[in-house]
This record gives C-alpha cells, structure tokens and sequence, in this order.
C-alpha cells in the first residue's frame, strides 16, 4: 500500500510544480492539478479497500524519524480513510466543475485548490494537536483564497469576515493548545488523551479553548453570519467543498480532540449542536436565496453531526454508522445541490424551475434532497433509525424531539423548494428565452454526485442490521422505471399493471386474510386504477417511477413484520405519494402540507417504535404488547398520531382536500382510495397487539373513538359545502376514514369487520367517484359543479358509476353500503361508550346531503349551452369504473365472499361477536340480514312497477329542457335556472358554525408563528463583520458560563 | 518575569481582541488582530519559560546530556516560530483583501460591507 | 327455500294498507279542514283522486331519471311495508320480515327519498331542486334525535330485530317503551313531527303557495304513483314507531287504531304551529329533540 504521506505530499509537490511552470500552460497545470487529485483520490481508496476486503488494520505513521511525542505522527484507519477519501474525491470533482474558472485565474488558484484539499487531508490524518492548528491556518488561508474564486464581488467582503473570525479562533486555539502542552507536557492528542487527568485538574480552561475553537469552525448557530455570507457569495463548486468537506473534516477533528477531555465535554458537543441544527434550521425557513439557504442547511446539518458526536457514548459500537452515515449523506448531498446550484442563473428559490428542463436534474435533485433528509433508501435513514432508538433507550427524549423537529423543519423548506422546481415558472426571462444549455462537465460531476449517493444507500443498506431497502424486489422494481422512462406511457402502464398482478400473484400465498384483503386493494386494486392511465398521451415522465414506489411502500407495509420494516415501508410509500400527489397542476401547497404532516407523522411512529424498543434495534411488531405498563401509553399516542396523519382524522386533516383533489384525474382515486389504508393498517397493527391502553386513567381507544366520530361528522359536513367536486370527495374521505377508523376504535369484533367492510367499500366507490369526477373535469374543464348540469343524458355511463357510487357510500339498501351500516349497527350495541355514536348517526344522513348534491348539481337540472356537444368521458376512465360498478353489485348480494374471511380473522382477536353465515342470512347477536332476499324482493317490486309506469305511460313524450311549469316567469338562461350553487344554504346557516377553519388557523398560526421566529432571529445576522466577531466571542463565553454554571 | 510576560501577553490579546472590535477600518483591525496575535505568540513563549536555564541549543554551554535539566522547554519555541509564520500569512492576506475592498467601495469602513446579511 | 304463499299474502297486506291509507289520510285532511272551519274533501276524494291521475292520458318525460323517479319512490314505500313485520305474532302479515331487521327497514326509508329526489332533479325544474335541498337539510337533522331513539330501544332490548322488540313490549301498557324509556320515545316523535310534512316543518313542500318542491314536475300516472305512495309510506313508517315503542299490534283493528292515534299526535302539532324555515327546524331539532334522545340513551 501506498503511505499515506503520499497523500499530503502529493498535493505539496503538486502545488509546488505548479508554482514552477510558465504561466500560459494552463491546461498542463489543469492537467497536473487533476492528476495530483486524482492520485491523492487513489490513494485514499487503496486504503479505503485495504481496510474493507483486506481486513487491515490502522496504522500509524511517523515523521522525523522520531515516535511521538518527539515527532508528528499522521494516523490512517478505516474513518480516516472514508473521510480522506471523501475531501479528495470531492477535491477532484470541484476541480472538474471549476475548470473554466481554474483555465481563467491560471496555476495560482489551481496551487489553492490543492493546498486546500492536502490541507483538509492533513486535519482528518494528524495526531498532533499544534499540526492540526497548522492545517487549520492552512485550510483558513486556502479558504480566504477560494472565496476569491467567485465571480461576485460581494465575496469580497466574506472573505474578509471569514479571516476575522479565523483569527480569533487561532488565538483561542494557540492559548489552548500552550496551556494544554503545559499540563501535559505533550503535543500529542493520544498522549494528551492520556494525560486527561492532568489536563482537566488545571488545565480545564485550556481545553475548553481548544474545544470551542474547533466547534467555532463548524459554524455554531447563532456565531456563524460569516459562514453563511461565504456559502452565499462564493463559488458553488468551492462552497461545496466548503460544506461538504472542510465540514467533514473539522467534524473529524473535534471527533479526535473529544478524545482528550472525557466526560462531560460531549456534553458541549451535542448542547451547540442541537442548538445549531434546530436554530440553522428554522431560519432557513425564511431564506429566499438559494445558496444562503444551503448554507443555512449545511450549518444545520453539521450541528446534527456534532450533536451525535456528543453521543458517541450512547451509540457504542453504531457510533460510526450512525455518524458517518448522516456525514456522508450530508457532504454528497449538499456537494450535489451546490453543483447543481451553478446551474441556474437566477437565486432565487422559483429560479431553480429551470431543472424542469433536464428530468435528470430534477432526479438529482430529488436524489439530494432524500439523502440530506434521510429518507429510505440513504444512510441517514439507518443512521436516524439507529440514533433515535439509541437515544430513547438511555431516556434523552428531549434531544430525541429536538432532532425530530429539526429535520421536520428542514423537510419543510426543502419540499418547498422542490414543489418551486416542479410548479413554478423560471421567471419572465427564462420562460421567453430559449432551453438552456448545461453544460456536459458539470451534468457530470453532478451524475457523480448522484451516483455515489445511491451507492452509499447501496453501501449503508448492507452495513445495516437490518434488510437492505434497495434489495427489496418492490423497491427495485419501482425504481427500474427511472431506466425506463424513454419509453412511452401506454408501454410503461402496461408494464405497471403486470408488475402488480404479478406481484400478487406470486405473493397472495403468503398473506393471512387481513393482507389479502389489503393486498388485493393494493395490487389488483391499483392495476384496475392504473387502467385508467391508458387515457395519457406521451412519456409522462416522474409518474411510473412515483406510483410504484408508493406501491412497493403499500405492498411492503402489510407484510412487515417487524418495526424497522414496516417504518421503511411507511417512509417510502409517503415518498412515493408526495411525488406523486405535486404531479397535479395546482398540487404544489398541498403537497408541501401533505408530506410535511407525513414525515411529521413518521417521526412520531419512530419515536413510538424507539420507545417500545428498550433499546433493541427493532422489535417484531407482535411485540408492542409486550411494551411496560409505563411506555405503553406513549408508544400507542405516538403511533397512533403517526398513522392518523395518513387518515387524516379531524385536526391533522388539512393536507388531504387539497392534495385529492388537485391531483391528477387518475391519481385521486390511487392517493384517496388506495393510499388512505396504509394509515388504517398501521392503526390495525397498533389496535391488534397493543389493545385498550390507559393513558392516566383514560382508556385511549375511547379517545380514538371521539376522534373517529368527529372527523366522521366534520369531514361530511365541509364536504356539503364544497363547490368544487373533487374537494367534496376529499372531504368525503376525511368521514369515511373517521368512521373507519370509529370502527376499529370499538374494539370489538363487529366494529372490526366494519371497519374492513369500509377498507373494501371506500376503495371502490371512491375510486369509481373520483374517476367520473375526473373524467367529467376532463370534458367540461371546470370541477366547478354548479358550472356543470344536465349532463345525463350525454355522459350516462358516468352518471351510472356515480349513481351506484352514491347509493353504496350512503348505505341505502341494497347495495354494499349497507352492509356497512347494518354492521356498525350491531357492533355498537356491544361498544362501552354510547355518546360518540350521536355523531356519527349525524354524519350518516350529512353523508347523502354531499352525496345527491353530487349527483344532481352535475348530472340533473339545467344542461348549459356551452356543454350540449360532449361526449361521455374517455373510454380508459369508464372502463375501470364499469369494474366497479360490476363488482360493488357482485359485493353487495354476495358480501360473504370477502367478509367471511375477515370474520374467521378476526375470531382469535375477538372470539366474541362474530357474525353467523349460515345459507343466506347473515345474523349477529342481535339482527339478521339476508342480501339476496333485500336485492331480490327490491327487484322485484321496482321491475313490476316500473312495468306498471310503462304500461300506463308508453307513449310519454321527450320535452325540451325549458319546458317546465314555472310560475309567472318564464326560465331565462341554464345558469340562472340550475338550482346548484351553495345548495345547501339553510344548513350553512344553522350549522354552519361548525366547519369554521379552526383547524387551518391553528396550523397557519403556528407555521406563520415559526416563520416570524425565523424572520425575526435572522436580523442578528447584521452583515458587518465586527458583529459576527462580537457574536463569536459572545458565543464562546455564553458556552463557558454555560459550562461553569450547569454542567460542571 | 514569567508572569509579567503572560500578562502582558494576554493583555496585548485584549487589546488587540478590543481593537478589532471597535475599530471599523479594515486597516486598524488588521493591525490589532497583529497585536492579539503577538499577545498570543508571547504568552506562548511565556508558557514555555523556565526561571534559571539558559536557551534551547546545544553548544559547548550545553551538552546533549545534561540538556534536559538545563534547558528551557524548546517546544514553544518551535511553536512560536511557526505561529509567527502562520500570522505572517494570514495578515498579509487580510492586507490583499483591505486593497481589494477598497477597490471595490473606495471605503475601508467594514460596517459598509454588509452586502451579505440575514 | 322460499315460501311462494309469501307473494299473494304481501299482495293481502299491501291491499289492506292502500285502502286503509286512502280512507285514512282523507279523515285527516278532512279534520285539518275542520280545524279551519273548512268543509273539506269527501271521505272517498282520495280514490277519485288516483283513479283520474291513472287514467290521464297526457304525459311528458323530461328524461331517464325523471321516469324512474316515482317508480323509485313508490318501491321505496311498498319495499319498506314489506319488510316490516306488520302485525305481531301473525306469520301471514310478516311478510318479508326475513331479509333483514329494523336496520334495513330504517336505511330502505331513504330508498324512495333518493330515487325521487333524482328523479325530480332531472326535470330541471329549480324549484324541485329547492325542495329537495330544503328537504335533505331537515331530514338530516330530524334523523338524529330517531337514530339515537332506535340505539336506546335497540340497547334497551338488546335486539334489532322488530318482531323481538314488540315480543318485548307485550303484557300490558306499562311494558311499552313509551313507558320503559320515554325520552326516548319523545326524541322519536319529535322526530316523527318532522318528517311527516306537516306543519311547522312542511316548508319543503309548502303546499298552499307556488307549487315547490320535488313533486313539481309530476303529473298524470307519475302523480299517482307518487300518490300511491304517499298513502303506504307514512303508514310503513308508523308501523316501525308503533312497533319500537307504542307494543306493536297484534291484530288489524289494534293497528288502524293505533297508526290514526300516531299519526294524529302530529296533525295535532300541524294543525296549531306555524311553518319553521329550515335553518329553524334544524336549530329546533338541535335544541330540542337531540338531548331528549341523549337522556334516552343515558336512560338506558
């Protein structure tokens, strides 16, 4: 193997070469300068590799001929050799980026750039506490010189603040490490390490200095305005460098001096950087300027990093997985989104629509902004897994929740800005102005970026205890579809749907009968959707890869077995609807506040499976009933908040109308009638294993069951009030979610069956309504219902879909929706409580108020001129509706076929109360209900006197749609005469009180209050560089007294 | 003499520290960050002093021998040197950049390079 | 296997209740008029009524849906007789009791309600959709205080089945649920006053103005189906409260007596109260019917 001196004095020698050459043999030192990366790259990887297949073990090097303490000793082992490789690669790849700028400025800048990277190299390599001050100055000097590099003069200015700070931090350092060496009497951080007794007795103050000035260097909130002005006014391709790896390797070198003070410095570590990642991270909710906003979040991330190097206690043997995963996630991350930042001309956040024009860079920068949030299948996922389990089972809850609400923070701004690239215009310009050209060298570096992203999800994967994500057949199979998106849509659906067949197929064996059910709505369930989709012309690029990816979630979700399998699967199929849901045209604030409350929602399913862990990595999901009497309550809050952000119950709700209904025609029915369920199985696990919890006193499922009926009754009634049809069946959704979810909470086993009666019946009609909804939208252009009318008899196959689509969900005999309700009549005479039922008998008849306005605003009363030519909707969006009008006539006379298993199911979880199947009466403890009698008896009656009707009334006359009996007028136009806007006006008088916007005020208020937070706090950043230096020095005595007052 | 030193020393880094912050020419404050960092280099040396031996170099006065009993600690020494370089560099660099400004705003004030802010 | 003597013996009880109806609903439209010192229709008037409306020749469509309309409604009445248990104990008048308990005879109430209200939506007719929108407001609110009355009935005798609540009923006035549970039963019939289109919560018919409401477009034999029904379904209805609260009959003339009583409690309140606009009945209903039907469900 190479000596890893040949690291440092390959850059050295390099830099020095260049200093020899003739100014004009700029592309020789381009050459050289890439090279020596290149050769410093390699050198790092040899080891990287020797430490990886060939089992070596670190080693030591000395310099001078002396061991330490005498001399210089440069240590190389597995961490080092990652995060030398990493700065390098990093190195080589700025290079590549930078080379129009390194061509202009000439071999002084390129010796810079080497000076730099060997520099970095040497902090991650020293043992040596002054040689770690050494390349720190060097890196410091290199810096200011970089910043140079940027075309905008304001970096100037930066710079200058940067080399203010980098004094003071020199001083503080050089104090440190003097006073340090004198209580030591050595240099070396081994021997200081040593030596910690010593150094602590006297020499406290000393360490603190040389501790502070490290952490000050990674830019500490609030002592780091200079930081963020160089992130914003230097070139991308150095503040890539800048944050992904002068992070790194000053990260790395507090990692090394923490090593020196023992106990309770980690403290320090994890305080500031909290305090860091939580502070950076709110304020970058209000930064409008690209770069600054990375800054913002590179900041944040680094004070995640610090905050879990302050752990490294708590990790143990994870500590490196934990860390370096969230490190490296981050340094390529947001390496990536500065390389791709140098991309777009304008800064401000909407600039960025530019990357529509390349899919690829819209991938990337999907690719980096789910690998900077950790999101499956990137190390920072594992990573987060890990940490947060770890820290829950020492009991550091708060730090748990700060980190939680940081990155739920950073989520924010970050989702936000990729609903800007997918939905905003450019600006004016750039929409006028001709595609631009990226240019090939920085596509590159930037596929590098990409590339080694999903290696190290690849690489993490592995690494893990756990199963590799992306080795799970759904997840490779929905990725697959990124290869194939040349191809065009009709080829890619048809593939789509014989994935999903296939799959279940090959997976029905396997499933007890409560995945069956969910598998069939899944996977035959989403074909029959997908059929739809034959309607799209073109490529429809971002929509297969997305759809799959939600149904690998789903198809993974149900047969999870144990916590961290089925929280991979929740955070994929999340991932996969949100992009799914933004594809809609008006979709992008609704998508924001969809996948905000989501990972909000998974968070708190990680916190609840961490907590019911007790420091197991992962626990089997049967396992949660085993959790103490004392977590169990926790645990059950927590998930159940988790999965009721997907079934969006009364309060967490607000994400879902919009996100529904803006929505693509064919995706509202996946993201509505499929997608819902993933939160109602979560809610299933949960019920089945933990059962009735008592949260001081109060019995939870009870709480659940209020929750249950009023997101019933309040979604049916803003769903009354709905002018736009696709927002009413939203609403629509939030109720029959509540009363599935009311169903389960009824812990018994009818409340069961009809919760999975819901599960089957809402898949079906809600599909089937949205598609004719959307296929009706398609003909008219407007959701608009009251613009609509009269449209029966030129759409009749639709109005037949919501026809049946309207009975079923109203529960009026004889179709399926009955069943429902005949079931939650029997299950509640069996349910402990009596008063959340007076709700959900409410919501019931509100069900049909929505329900025929429906139907009448659009298909009844006046035809408007401007419809009289459509046509029935597109063939691909009846086709699948005509299945489930089928199949709901099928369901409804023959329920047993799919219920009957259920209620096997059910029988060991509630041995009590089944339903009795015999012949063709379905009874109950209390009622009977024969389905095939109720269809036969009502056919009857209605063909004999509809026969009556004709017989008496054959020869009825068609007349024009004008003539009515209208008293004393005569109807003047379709518009004034359809009876449709605000239909249900006596209502919102006398109930209307009830759907006033509280719960949107609430979560206004508190992302508005957050927002103010951030606006407010960022004006401590003055620009003036003496205040950032004021801030710094504050900061370190703030710290110190922090240190002297309450930890010490 | 020890601590006269390594008061003095931390004095110059105060008033350098002071310096730095209320001045708001660039040039003042460079030339007071020169100030904490000879503040720094002194108390470096002072740290490194022990009262009754004779310089670090051995000589026909000391022997490699007896050295260690008669020599002041050389380690600081060779620390100073390298911090003095380290200064060097980096007030010369702060000096390229107080031209650059000025170039830029014809001011050297540095509340007026606030550009970059929130 | 099905009992084919079930049809002509359903047949026997739908002839028993149209004609009973028509005479019925005549008696109290004539007692409305006397109330207002009116002379009112001829006992008979009903049957003049419907024979002319079949017989009339005339008739437009103005589509699918306004076809079916009555005919959905009149299945809706006809449906919901048969499937109650008219007459207590008497296997004959049971009719198709078998397919299914009081949950199916109180969701098959709004069967007819929805074909209706479709088909009269399809005329076009502004005024129709009024009515039904005033209609469906209302009744949704006049259905709670019901529900929670048939939750603490069904509670109280921990069955669902009708034959089993009037079984539990018998021997004696006082085992009434009137007398079990009155809240409950109060609840009910307030309930009942409102959907009964009587005053004061008859605005979405609103009888004596504008011609309003979802019959507006009807005439001819679509009117006498309607009429048809309008004389089965108010009595399928009470049967199901006479049954739930009052002990049911065991025998035809306990049932004309007791379905004349029921229905008269609200002509008694139609009679002296003024007409609610909607938003007022629903505040009544809120005010007044729901937390009578939460004592009856504490009650139980």
């Amino acid at each position: 193997m190479v000596s890893t001196l040949f690291i440092i004095a390959g850059g050295l020698g390099a830099a020095f070469l260049l200093g020899l050459l003739r100014e004009e043999w700029r592309g020789f030192a381009y050459g050289v300068t890439l090279a020596a990366l290149a050769f410093m790259s390699w050198v790092a990887g040899s080891w990287l590799w020797a430490f990886v297949f060939d089992g070596a073990v670190g080693v030591d090097v000395f310099t001078a001929g002396h061991n330490p303490p005498f001399a210089i000793n440069l240590r190389m082992g597995l961490p080092e050799a990652v995060l030398v490789l990493l700065v390098n690669a990093m190195g080589l790849m700025v290079g590549v980026y930078l080379k129009g700028t390194l061509m202009r400025l000439g071999r002084r800048a390129m010796a810079v750039l080497l000076v730099a990277v060997l520099a970095l190299c040497g902090i991650i390599l020293t043992r040596d506490i002054f040689n770690l001050f050494v390349f720190i100055e060097l890196t410091a000097i290199s810096t200011a010189g970089l910043v140079l590099l940027s075309a905008d003069a304001r970096a100037l200015g930066a710079g200058f603040k940067y080399l203010v700070i980098s004094q003071i931090i020199s001083i503080l350092l050089l104090v440190g490490i003097i006073f340090a060496y004198h209580a030591t009497g050595t240099l070396n951080i081994d021997g200081m390490a040593e030596a910690s007794v010593a150094l602590m007795k006297g020499g406290t103050l000393a360490f603190f200095l040389i501790l502070m000035a490290l952490i000050v260097e990674l830019k500490p909130f609030p002592a780091n305005g200079w930081a963020l002005d160089i992130y914003e006014s230097a070139h991308p391709a150095f503040s890539a460098l800048f944050s992904a790896a002068f992070s790194a390797a000053m990260l790395f070198a507090v990692d090394k001096v923490l090593l020196i003070g023992g106990e309770p410095w980690p403290k320090i570590a994890t305080g500031v950087g909290i305090v860091t990642f939580v502070g950076s991270n709110l304020l970058a909710l209000s930064q409008t300027n690209d770069r600054r906003l990375l800054g913002y979040s590179s900041v944040a991330q680094v004070g995640l990093v610090l905050t879990v190097i302050g752990q490294r206690a708590v990790l143990g043997e994870h500590y490196l997985f934990v860390v370096g995963g969230i490190l490296l996630a981050h340094s390529v991350a947001k390496a990536g989104l500065f390389w791709v930042s140098g991309l777009v001309v304008e800064r401000q956040l909407s600039a960025w629509a530019v990357l529509r024009q390349n899919p690829f860079l819209v991938f990337a920068f999907a690719t980096f902004m789910a690998l900077l949030i950790g999101l499956p299948p990137f190390p920072g996922f594992y990573a987060k897994w890990e940490l947060v389990h770890a820290l829950v089972s020492e009991g550091r809850l708060a730090l748990v929740v700060f980190i939680l609400f940081g990155a739920l923070l950073e989520v924010g701004y970050l989702f936000r800005w990729f609903g800007y690239i997918i939905k905003r215009e450019a600006s004016v310009e750039s929409a006028m102005s001709k595609p631009v050209a990226f240019l090939p060298r920085k596509l590159v570096v930037i596929g590098v970026g990409v590339v080694s992203a999903w290696g190290l999800g690849y690489i993490w994967g592995a690494l893990s205890d756990f199963a590799n994500v992306l080795q799970a057949l759904p997840v490779l199979f929905a990725l697959s579809f990124l290869a194939l998106e040349g191809l065009p849509a009709k080829l890619k659906n048809t593939l789509a749907i014989v994935g999903l067949v296939a799959f279940f197929a090959i997976s029905y064996e396997n499933y007890n009968q409560l995945q069956l059910i969910f598998g069939a709505i899944i996977l035959i369930g989403g074909a029959v959707i997908l059929l739809a989709s034959y309607e799209t012309h073109g490529k429809r690029i971002g929509f297969y890869p997305s759809a799959m990816l939600m149904y690998a979630g789903l198809a993974m979700l149900i047969v999870a077995e144990d916590s961290f399998s089925f929280f991979v699967a929740w955070e994929i199929l999340t991932v996969g609807s949100y992009f799914l849901i933004l594809r809609g045209k008006f979709s992008e604030p609704h998508a924001l506040s969809y996948i905000i409350f989501s990972l909000g929602g998974a968070f708190a399913i990680l916190a609840g499976f961490a907590l019911a862990a007790g420091g197991a990595p992962r626990i089997p999901l049967e396992a949660l009933a085993q959790v103490p009497a004392t977590l169990a309550p926790w645990v059950f809050i927590l998930l159940a908040i988790g999965f009721m952000t997907k079934t969006a119950a009364i309060g967490l709700h607000i994400w879902l109308p919009g996100a529904h209904a803006e929505a693509e025609t064919d995706v509202s029915p996946m993201v509505s009638g499929i997608l819902l369920k993933a939160g109602l199985f979560g809610l299933m696990v949960l019920l089945l294993n933990m059962g009735k919890t008592q949260f001081y006193g109060v019995e939870l499922t009870y709480v659940l069951l209020w929750i249950g009926a009023l997101s019933a009754l309040l979604g049916n009634l803003m769903a009354i009030f709905q002018e736009d049809a696709k927002r009413l069946l939203a609403y629509s959704s939030i109720g029959q979610m509540g009363y599935a979810v009311f169903g389960l909470a009824m812990m018994n086993h009818l409340g069961w069956l009809m919760a999975l009666m819901f599960v089957i019946n809402h898949y079906v009609y809600k599909s089937m309504l949205f598609l004719s909804v959307g296929g009706i939208a398609k003909r008219t252009g407007t959701r608009d219902m009251y613009r609509m009318g009269g449209l029966i008899a030129l759409m009749p196959l639709s109005f037949i879909a919501v026809l049946i689509g309207i009975i079923a969900v109203s529960g009026v005999p004889p179709l399926s929706g009955f069943g429902g309700r005949w079931i939650f009549y029997n299950a509640i005479m069996t349910a402990d409580a009596r008063l959340p039922m007076i709700l959900i008998f409410l919501s019931g008849p509100v069900a049909f108020l929505y329900l025929f306005r429906l139907i009448h605003t659009i298909f009844l009363g006046q035809l408007k001129d401007e419809h009289r030519r459509l046509k029935e909707a597109p063939f691909w969006i009846v086709v699948p509706q005509m299945i489930y009008v089928v199949f709901l006539l099928g369901f409804a006379v023959f329920p047993g076929l799919a219920l009957r298993r259920v209620d096997a199911f059910l029988n060991p979880y509630f041995p009590n109360g089944g339903l009795n199947w015999e012949g063709l009466t379905i009874s109950s403890d209390f009622g009977y209900w024969s389905p095939v009698s109720i269809m036969i008896t009502i056919g009857v009656i209605f063909a004999t006197l509809l026969a009556w009707l004709v017989y008496l009334n054959h020869n009825a006359q068609k007349v024009k749609q004008f003539n009515i009996v209208f008293a004393a007028e005569r109807p003047y136009r379709p518009e004034t005469t359809h009876f449709a806007w605000n239909f249900f006006a006596p209502y919102r008088k006398a109930l209307g009180f009830m759907v006033q916007p509280f719960v949107t005020q609430f979560w206004d208020g508190l992302t508005g209050s957050l927002h103010h937070t951030a606006q407010f706090t960022r004006k401590l950043y003055t620009g003036n560089g003496q205040t950032y230096a004021f801030h710094l020095l504050a900061f370190v005595v703030v710290v110190y007294l922090i240190l002297v007052g309450g930890l010490v | 003499m020890v601590y006269v030193a390594l008061i003095t020393g931390f004095l110059l880094i105060l008033m350098g520290l002071y310096g730095a912050l209320t001045n708001r020419n660039i040039l003042r404050m460079t030339v007071a960050f020169s100030i904490a960092s000879t503040g720094t280099h002194l108390v470096l040396v002072a740290v490194g002093y022990i009262p009754g031996r004779t310089a670090p170099i051995l000589d026909g006065a000391v022997t490699a021998a007896d050295a260690s009993l008669r020599i002041i600690d050389p380690v600081p020494q060779a620390l100073v040197l390298t911090a003095i370089v380290i200064g060097l560099g980096v007030t010369a660099l702060m000096l390229t950049y107080a031209y650059k400004l000025y170039e830029t705003k014809r001011t050297l004030d540095i509340s007026k390079y606030t550009d970059l802010k929130w | 296997m099905f009992e084919w003597m079930k049809i002509p013996y359903a047949l026997l009880t739908l002839f028993i209740v149209v004609n009973y109806g028509l005479l019925m609903t005549a008696l109290i439209a004539k007692i409305g008029a006397r109330v207002g010192r009116r002379h009112g229709i001829p006992i008979y008037q009903n049957y003049i009524d419907l024979i002319k409306n079949y017989g009339l020749r005339s008739s437009i469509t103005h589509g699918f849906m306004f076809y079916l309309g009555p005919v959905f409604r009149l299945t809706g009445g006809v449906g919901l007789i048969l499937f109650v248990p008219i007459i207590y104990g008497s296997e004959v008048f049971s009719n198709f009791s078998f397919a299914g308990d009081l949950i199916l005879a109180l969701y098959f109430i709004f069967f007819g309600t929805l074909g209706m209200a479709l088909g009269a939506g399809e005329s076009g007719h502004p005024y129709a959709a009024i009515g039904i929108s005033r209609g469906l407001s209302q009744v949704t609110m006049a259905e709670l205080p019901l529900a929670m009355a048939v939750f603490a009935v069904a509670l109280q005798y921990q069955t669902l089945s009708i034959t089993d609540i009037v079984a539990a009923q018998q021997g004696g006035i006082l085992n009434w649920t009137l007398f079990t549970n009155p809240f409950a039963v109060a609840a009910a019939m307030m309930s009942f006053l409102g959907s009964m289109m009587r005053p004061p919560f008859d605005v979405v018919l609103a009888p004596q103005e504008i011609p309003i409401g979802p019959p507006t477009e009807y005439h001819s034999s679509y009117l006498a189906l309607m009429q048809t029904n309008r004389v089965i379904f108010p009595i399928a209805k009470i049967a199901i409260f006479m049954s739930l609260f009052f002990g049911g009959a065991a025998s035809w003339p306990v049932f004309f007596l007791k379905v004349f009583l029921i229905y008269m409690v609200s002509v008694f309140v139609g009679v002296v109260f003024p007409r609610f606009r909607v938003e007022q009945s629903i505040r009544w209903f809120l005010i007044w019917a729901v937390p009578m039907g939460v004592l009856g469900l504490v009650w139980v």
